[in-house]
């Protein structure tokens, strides 16, 4: 096992035709990624790649039953591509792009909520599960399949975790980035809960950075779940200046000024274990002698 | 992306939503000249206008300015233009703005209204719900950071894209801050016009601080933020023609014109990564040293050499800068595009400070090679830690 993804997916791409669409669907089906199907509007009927193209996911859908949608379409068109992949009743989306307009991602949000779709991103690298399934734009040569599950607030940081779990010699189950963006899809806590069911799972890293109240929320559900595996935290940003762009009003939403000094203290005190820097995690990866 | 207030005020208008009649002055008799035709009599209010929150409490620093900050009541027409000299051509340090503060080019001239029950009002996205997020204070001006951590100080209501604002949540507010029922029209009138401003010009956030109650009983914006979503403006051409990028600096426009993210901070080191978690990453390891990062460049998605090459050359020729880190993890963006561009911008502006790179991912072999053929005294690592520590080793020696 593993979440989210793995070698029997069937992934549909939509914006399969683009340049950066076909640089990575290449690599992908190469890494055994079990892509199905394209969707490109006035493509239809073509094949790219060797891989079927259809004008929009209803069809692709009939045809395939499809479990899981990578999208490539550039940023603004991202609120169509989630809304056909909604609609066709699609498991699980991941959005690449950066640059979604923030009032499209509240509509998003209002369009998943009570649907069977689950979105990772936007602005994420995506999710991988090594050795089966690359859904995004991985470098999928740092991988190693393994047991660690990751969920990372930030792009590249997420390499970086990669390498820590390879340095304890524990590799990773599935790698999920969450997006970099102010709302995404999905927060820490459904992959994490589902991380919590996984049998190859045996502990999972958290990267969280200074924005947002993400790493609060996932605080609250950890210390909240009985069933619990060993969580390792990052939270990136410690350095930085408060911003001031968004005035008052940016920090009465967070209940004053939340730092990244708070956000460790509220996690550790729910029991997930924080380290200070990033290379001090495969340290306490071999601590958890897994 | 920010506008200035009377920028916003002049949007809101169009939005229906009553403002003070002013106007712009960018001279001191000009300023008395707007005054003059605002009203016969006064007062007026003078506001330099910076893209900056807490104006009525900063200072100016270049120079005297009469011990008053950025927002003054005026009283007596003589006086308009000595008060307008005070603050033009003079740079306002708020406490949002950073020690080297805005320099104040115009002031907004605009007729006092005498308001009742001034109280304080924004609209914002909380991400983590997500919902467009009411806020409603009684105390304006005053200090709301410590308010916000009071719970029953201020009122948050969450409202929904579609479904505007209900008479329920109107009355939760006249409630809150203790006001008539006679009032429900005006508020009713005066926050689904807000909320419909926010929604249709993709507004990340508006803040009026503060909202005033007219004798008419019509509410009033007595100043206005806006802070509008940059990955929205494709749809308001209107809004983007308007902006000005000035108060941005220099480097800061130069890196945006490639494409870039720079930031600028107090301490000594330039960092250029491609990622923002690797340049927080940076910063904080930095910091762990004791020292300071002095800007970060972020080239994630950089894929043109002459664009890489005119991001270093913005670090490399920043007085500030004593050393360069150079943290890579090649994935989209190739190591080798970052070796040629380093090399480009060294034979264009010179390398006379330390260099540490570390590479990692697609290309790097690559990369190293490319400098080490060069000549260039570069130094490289192989993870962050080592790199800080090898920068900052050197560095001491240059001191």
């Amino acid at each position: 096992m593993s979440i989210l993804a793995d070698r029997n997916t069937r992934v549909l791409i939509q914006g399969i035709t683009g340049t950066q669409a076909s640089f990575h669907v290449k690599r992908s089906i190469e890494s055994g990624t079990c892509i199905v199907a394209g969707t490109s509007p006035s493509h239809g009927g073509e094949k790219h790649l060797g891989v079927p193209v259809f004008n929009n996911v209803y069809e692709a859908q009939r045809q395939f039953a499809i479990d899981a949608s990578v999208l490539f379409v550039p940023a603004m068109a991202v609120k169509r591509a989630v809304q056909e992949a909604v609609e066709a009743e699609i498991g699980l989306i991941v959005s690449i792009a950066s640059g979604v307009p923030v009032h499209d991602m509240l509509e998003i949000r209002a369009m998943l909520k009570g649907s069977k779709t689950l979105m990772i991103g936007p602005n994420t690298p995506g999710v991988i599960t090594p050795k089966e399934a690359r859904l995004g734009i991985f470098p999928e040569n740092i991988h190693q399949k393994g047991k660690i599950g990751i969920i990372s607030r930030s792009s590249t940081l997420t390499y970086e975790a990669v390498l820590q779990t390879n340095e304890a010699g524990l590799g990773q189950s599935t790698v999920i980035g969450l997006g970099d963006d102010m709302i995404i899809g999905t927060d820490f806590c459904e992959p994490l809960r589902r991380f919590m069911d996984d049998d190859e799972t045996a502990a999972v890293l958290l990267i969280g950075k200074a924005d947002n109240a993400y790493e609060q929320l996932i605080s609250e559900y950890y210390a909240a779940i009985d069933n619990k595996k060993p969580v390792i935290a990052f939270v990136a940003g410690e350095a930085l200046p408060f911003g001031y762009s968004m005035g008052y009003a940016a920090d009465i939403i967070t209940h004053g000024r939340v730092t990244v000094a708070d956000k460790k203290r509220i996690m550790r005190q729910s029991g997930i274990i924080v380290v200070d820097q990033m290379n001090q995690i495969h340290k306490a990866l071999q601590e958890l002698k897994l | 992306m920010n506008v200035h207030e009377y920028q916003a005020k002049k949007i809101l208008a169009q939005y229906g939503i009553l403002i003070p009649q002013g106007g712009i002055a960018y001279t001191s008799s000009e300023a008395k000249r707007v005054a003059q035709k605002l009203s016969s009599r006064g007062p007026w209010m003078l506001k330099a206008q910076i893209q900056s929150g807490a104006r009525a409490t900063g200072h100016f620093i270049d120079h005297d300015a009469g011990g008053k900050g950025g927002i003054r009541l005026v009283t007596q027409i003589s006086n308009i233009s000595y008060e307008a000299a005070q603050m033009l051509n003079n740079t306002l340090v708020t406490e949002q703005t950073g020690k080297s503060g805005r320099l104040v080019t115009k002031v907004y001239v605009e007729k006092y209204e005498e308001v009742k029950h001034p109280f304080y009002a924004s609209m914002i996205i909380d991400s983590s719900i997500p919902a467009i997020t009411l806020l409603i204070s009684e105390v304006a001006d005053e200090n709301i950071l410590t308010l916000s951590q009071q719970k029953d100080k201020i009122l948050r209501i969450n409202l929904q894209q579609d479904s505007g604002i209900s008479d329920a949540q109107i009355y939760q507010i006249l409630d809150f801050l203790a006001l008539d029922k006679v009032y429900l029209q005006s508020f009713h009138d005066f926050f689904g016009k807000l909320l419909f401003t926010f929604i249709n010009l993709d507004a990340q956030m508006i803040e009026i601080n503060p909202v005033g109650i007219l004798p008419n009983k019509k509410l009033i914006a007595l100043d206005a933020k806006i802070n509008f979503d940059k990955n929205a403006l494709f749809r308001h051409p209107d809004i983007l023609r308007i902006h000005e990028d000035f108060e941005e600096n220099k480097r800061r426009r130069n890196a945006k014109a490639c494409g870039f993210q720079y930031h600028e901070f107090d301490g000594n080191i330039g960092c250029i990564v491609n990622g923002e978690g690797l340049a927080l990453e940076a910063m904080d390891i930095i910091q762990s040293k004791g020292y300071g990062t002095a800007c970060s460049l972020n080239v994630k998605g950089g894929f043109d050499k002459d664009k890489i090459a005119a991001g270093i050359k913005i670090i490399m020729t920043n007085p500030r800068v004593e050393g360069i880190l150079i943290n890579i993890i090649g994935g989209f963006l190739r190591c080798n595009l970052i070796a040629d561009g380093i090399l480009e911008a060294s034979q264009d502006v010179g390398l006379t400070i330390p260099l540490v790179v570390r590479f990692e991912g697609t290309n790097k072999e690559e990369a190293k090679t490319i400098l080490q053929q060069s000549n260039l005294a570069v130094i490289f690592a192989e993870n962050i830690n080592e790199a800080v520590e090898k920068l900052l080793t050197r560095m001491e020696v240059n001191d």
